[in-house]
């Protein structure tokens, strides 16, 4: 009984040896076929991200593939040298591999860590094998019990709140805090820097919709307005379009500010105080600073938001031992009764074995006793089966001790030999 | 038959709930939530046997006397709570709504007045819609109170530009804001429904007699200062634009609370003939063995 993982990560390898590695959704396919084809009984996951590539193999008796035969395997199916191959791979047996996928099901693997997608893409990977039936008991224990770690994790600590990115803190920690919704509110991009997209990927993901580009190059505003089916709008309008805003995602390369507290002093009427969120995301800043003190305007700068960041990554870092102390101990819970599985046929032997000389001695005393009703039959009946049970107790029991530290082979064969239990 | 279920039992289950609510500063749980329903929800099951039973067997109907109506008024505010626990259970709500409830509670059993309301059976539907009326409207202030706390809250933190305590979530300032012009608007309403029917029954109870309604009764005269104020507070938020989101609105529901409590103050402690009693200025020292079917 073994479980083995073989593969990369962000942590041992860099990008573009993971971007030659990976597997999109239809190559795992084909890949997991001719797993399943050249070894029948191997259980196999693939999980393949763009932070890693790992495939997760488990077997009752077949032997599982070696970081060698693997590294073969990758290299054959995307056109590489085994040994090149074979040198970015790292392999993980027993309950380190366990342990592994448990951390990266709960994200603690992961180059954000904490951040949610990696579950999804680790339930995925289960039910693409599930659908190219390679999966067995052994790795449905081991995905449902990581699926049931990641939960754990989740609600017992705070770790998948504390984001770390600043448009994902920009939009979770701030505009979340400030709409209840943003289907219904008007986005404002003033300039065209590149954390902006990321910001806006983010907003259009909380149902932002309504975007409007504003940029001193109208050919560039053409084409952002173009990218998030927004519209463009002369710089000269900015105070039009800064009015009816809700959300303002600020990028310029200006020297001094776009929009000074006059400027803003002019529109403020017209907006009736109306909550409005501006992310200043330039350097040198695109807001007077001042225009934070208005009644209503929720202003952040680029330093803000890395405050924001480091407190989060800070109040992180402090999390992480109770995460990972959760998926030690569920790790073990899980090793231990894998190990207890190993030993069923002993115990299944050494009840089998039991039953037949009680039966025997039962038989012959009820035949000596015919005057027996229904109710005392079924007295001495249980009374012989909680017999059974009671000397059975110690030695199950000591075998479920000793499963906590592995298979208790020295056990099983002391059990085999005192009892005379045959394979 | 229900003797058993008393004031001491939900207002119990209500303290139990407010004491999960405080962990949530200490600690995170995944069970916390299913508590919270459970013993609020307990506590509300035992707030309406209780209720009921009164109703039933000793007044004849909810609202009655001073007593009741502060009890009921504990009941909607804590079946209001119970309503966003469910549908929000990481927001804590109960931080500032559940001290609300066993305040009122505590009114109920140590100021209010148990006496029945003095009624006429001509009046009594008009006597129901006032009580009822008022009751609501108080309910709505208070939700708008405790929207206004948790949106200055959240908005101050938005200003000093920290990230959200993991520990004290709050709903978003645009919930807030909403939930703020919402109890503003249903307290005028309510408020405006109470003071009619009010005055209609005192037209009822003395019908043919020129100074039926006791407008310089201290109770009315500062129920119809709550009343302006909210209509007020309205009129201003149709009337100027910028008035109707923000902390303006969450500022005329604080203002809202201390008119409330102004009223409810003057209810308890001053001489009236609001509801048909005459009252010296020292409260009567009820003690809880008075309210009928407590155990406490």
């Amino acid at each position: 009984m073994k479980v083995r993982v073989v593969g990369c990560s962000h942590h041992n390898v860099p990008i573009d040896v993971r971007e030659r590695l990976a597997f999109s959704p239809r190559q795992s396919q084909a890949a997991l076929e001719e797993l399943r084809r050249k070894s029948p009984k191997l259980e196999a996951v693939l999980i393949s991200t763009c932070n890693r590539v790992e495939l997760y193999m488990a077997t009752e008796n077949a032997t599982a593939l070696s970081r060698a035969e693997v590294a073969e395997f990758f290299a054959r199916f995307h056109g590489l040298k085994p040994d090149e191959v074979f040198e970015q791979l790292y392999e993980r047996t027993g309950a380190e591999a366990v342990r592994h996928l448990f951390a990266v099901a709960a994200s603690l693997d992961s180059m954000v860590v904490g951040e949610p997608q990696i579950l999804a893409q680790v339930k995925q990977a289960y039910q693409l094998a599930t659908e190219q039936e390679c999966v067995g008991p052994l790795t449905h224990a081991a995905f449902q019990a990581a699926v049931k770690v990641a939960r754990r994790v989740a609600t017992e600590t705070s770790i998948h709140e504390r984001r770390v990115s600043i448009p994902s803190v920009a939009v979770a920690d701030f505009a979340q805090q400030i709409f209840e919704r943003f289907d219904d509110k008007r986005t404002l991009l003033i300039g065209a820097g590149e954390m902006a997209d990321e910001t806006l990927r983010y907003l259009r993901d909380e149902g932002a919709r309504d975007v409007t580009v504003v940029n001193r190059n109208a050919g560039r505003a053409e084409e952002l307005a173009a990218k998030w089916r927004g519209r463009a709008v002369p710089w000269d309008r900015l105070g039009d379009v800064l009015t009816s805003a809700d959300l303002v995602i600020s990028t310029t390369g200006a020297e001094r500010p776009v929009v000074s507290l006059d400027l803003f002093r002019e529109i403020e009427p017209a907006r009736y105080r109306w909550p409005l969120f501006v992310l200043d995301l330039a350097v040198p800043r695109d807001f007077d600073p001042a225009i934070g003190q208005r009644p209503g305007v929720y202003l952040y700068s680029i330093d803000d938001l890395r405050t924001a960041c480091q407190q989060n990554r800070h109040q992180r870092d402090k999390e992480l031992p109770a995460a990972i102390r959760i998926v030690q101990q569920e790790a073990d819970r899980f090793m231990a009764e894998l190990h207890h599985r190993a030993t069923g046929p002993v115990i299944r032997q050494l009840k089998q074995g039991w039953q037949k000389p009680k039966e025997e001695e039962l038989h012959r005393l009820l035949n000596k006793l015919p005057e027996l009703d229904d109710r005392g039959r079924d007295e001495i009946r249980q009374s012989f089966d909680r017999l059974i049970n009671k000397l059975l107790h110690p030695p199950l029991e000591s075998l479920r001790r000793e499963s906590r530290h592995g298979i208790p082979h020295a056990l099983l064969d002391a059990l085999a030999k005192l009892f005379q239990l045959k394979d | 038959m229900l003797s058993g279920v008393g004031i001491i039992c939900f207002t119990a289950s209500y303290g139990v709930a407010l004491v999960l609510e405080l962990t949530r500063l200490l600690f995170r749980s995944g069970i916390r939530g299913a508590l919270l329903l459970g013993f609020t929800g307990a506590g509300l099951l035992a707030h309406s046997l209780f209720l009921y039973y009164r109703a039933a067997s000793a007044i004849g109907s909810p609202l009655s006397s001073e007593q009741d109506w502060y009890l009921w008024a504990a009941w909607a505010l804590a079946g209001t709570y119970l309503y966003l626990t469910y549908y929000h259970p990481r927001t804590a709500f109960g931080l500032f709504v559940l001290p609300l409830v066993l305040a009122l509670i505590g009114v109920a059993v140590f100021l209010a007045d148990p006496q029945p309301f003095a009624r006429k059976p001509a009046s009594q539907v008009w006597a129901a819609i006032h009580a009822l009326s008022i009751l609501l409207a108080v309910v709505a202030v208070l939700v708008g109170f405790v929207a206004g706390v948790m949106y200055f809250q959240q908005a101050r933190r938005l200003k000093r530009k920290l990230p959200p305590p993991r520990r004290l979530r709050l709903p978003s300032l645009e919930w807030l804001d909403r939930a703020n012009s919402r109890a503003i608007v249903v307290s005028t309403l309510m408020m405006g429904v109470g003071v009619l029917s009010g005055v209609l029954l005192k037209l009822i109870n003395h019908a043919g007699q020129t100074d039926s309604v006791p407008w310089n009764d201290p109770v009315v005269l500062s129920t119809m200062i709550l009343f302006g104020w909210l209509v007020l507070a309205v009129a201003i938020g149709l009337i100027f634009k910028s008035a109707r989101a923000g902390r303006k609105v969450a500022f005329l529901t604080l203002a809202s609370f201390v008119f409330l409590v102004v009223v409810l103050g003057v209810g308890l402690l001053m001489d009236t003939q609001h509801g048909g009693k005459n009252r010296s200025p020292t409260p009567a020292c009820h003690s809880p063995c008075t309210v009928e079917g407590g155990t406490s």
